[in-house]
């Protein structure tokens, strides 16, 4: 009788996650295997819950609270280890799996909202920011915030120009 | 000696003249399209309605905005160039500075109108958070300003 042998955990992450680009084949041992084609969609599930975590909520957490969540896995895996012995290396796999999709959704999470931040959030079209600057320039002036080293602006109004960064952020 | 004393004077009076202007300054609220800004529109609690009355005040307001900007803008450009000038003629860059400065008033009084007819689409309690939100602003960017100066 032949010897089954079953998908490896690395192996499911790697499915459940496939590499940008062309769709992974599957293997033809999930066709015949119940057990393995379980838990493949017990991985892809885990990771469809991940990836709905809003990105604005995970941009806004503070560095407490990262090491907070941190110390919660960490915690977390350390108590599979002692409390189900053989049994625990799947928890702990797939733990560390999910810190490592935390960790490279964190970069992107952290790109979309610098670059909505940067854009004036995504609502606004190109009229719109034409308009955004226009009306900068404008409060700028009138305000005698005059920039670009004239001669009657030596002495600017403390923390008056170049100011945009906090609005950006509402 | 009487060119580079001349112009000092000048540009007091020219600084004098700036700092006067904040006095009669305009309501202040956010600056840009802030009723375009996902966050600040939710934390004010703005009604879609109430973005597209904003906006139509704005974009009747905007040729005139833009007209007084380049305005004030070319009289600046002629005040630089006077100021730059070895030989300073006293009396005409007087009179740029007035224009200057006229000029400035005038954008001011236009954006002063904009933002008047802005704060009539607002409830009261959303006009106070708004100006809540831009006092908040400034206290933050001063406070980042003195920690970048200490540093």
């Amino acid at each position: 009788m032949p010897t089954i042998t079953h998908l490896s955990e690395a192996e499911l992450f790697g499915l459940a996650v496939p590499p940008a680009g062309s769709p992974e084949a599957l293997p033809a041992h999930l066709s015949d295997c119940l057990s393995c084609s379980r838990a493949l969609q017990e991985w892809k599930a885990a990771v469809r819950a991940l990836a709905a975590e809003d990105a604005e909520e995970i941009s806004r957490r503070s560095e407490e609270e990262w090491t907070a969540a941190e110390d919660r896995t960490l915690d977390a895996i350390r108590r599979v280890r002692v409390g189900r012995g053989g049994s625990g290396l799947r928890w702990t796999v797939g733990i560390a799996a999910s810190l490592l999709l935390f960790a490279l959704a964190l970069p992107v999470a952290r790109m979309r909202h610098e670059a909505g931040r940067r854009t004036n959030a995504p609502e606004m079209s190109a009229e719109d920011q034409k308009d955004d600057a226009l009306l900068r320039d404008v409060a700028r002036l009138s305000r005698g915030e005059d920039a670009g080293g004239a001669w009657n602006s030596l002495a600017p109004e403390p923390g008056a120009a170049g100011n945009s960064g906090e609005e950006d952020r509402l | 000696m009487t060119a580079t004393l001349t112009k000092t004077w000048l540009a007091t009076l020219a600084l004098v003249l700036a700092a006067a202007a904040p006095l009669i300054a305009a309501p202040e609220m956010p600056d840009g399209k802030w009723w375009k800004r996902p966050r600040l529109a939710a934390e004010i609690h703005l009604t879609p309605e109430q973005s597209r009355e904003i906006e139509k005040i704005f974009v009747q307001a905007r040729t005139r905005l833009i007209d007084l900007k380049a305005d004030l803008e070319k009289k600046q450009l002629a005040l630089q160039s006077s100021m730059d000038d070895q030989t300073v003629d006293r009396k005409a860059v007087e009179r740029q500075i007035e224009a200057v400065e006229n000029a400035r008033a005038e954008l001011q009084k236009a954006r002063a109108l904009m933002i008047l007819d802005m704060k009539q689409v607002l409830k009261p309690d959303q006009w106070e958070r708004l100006r809540q939100l831009q006092q908040e602003m400034r206290e933050r960017r001063q406070e980042r300003r003195g920690a970048s100066g200490r540093d």
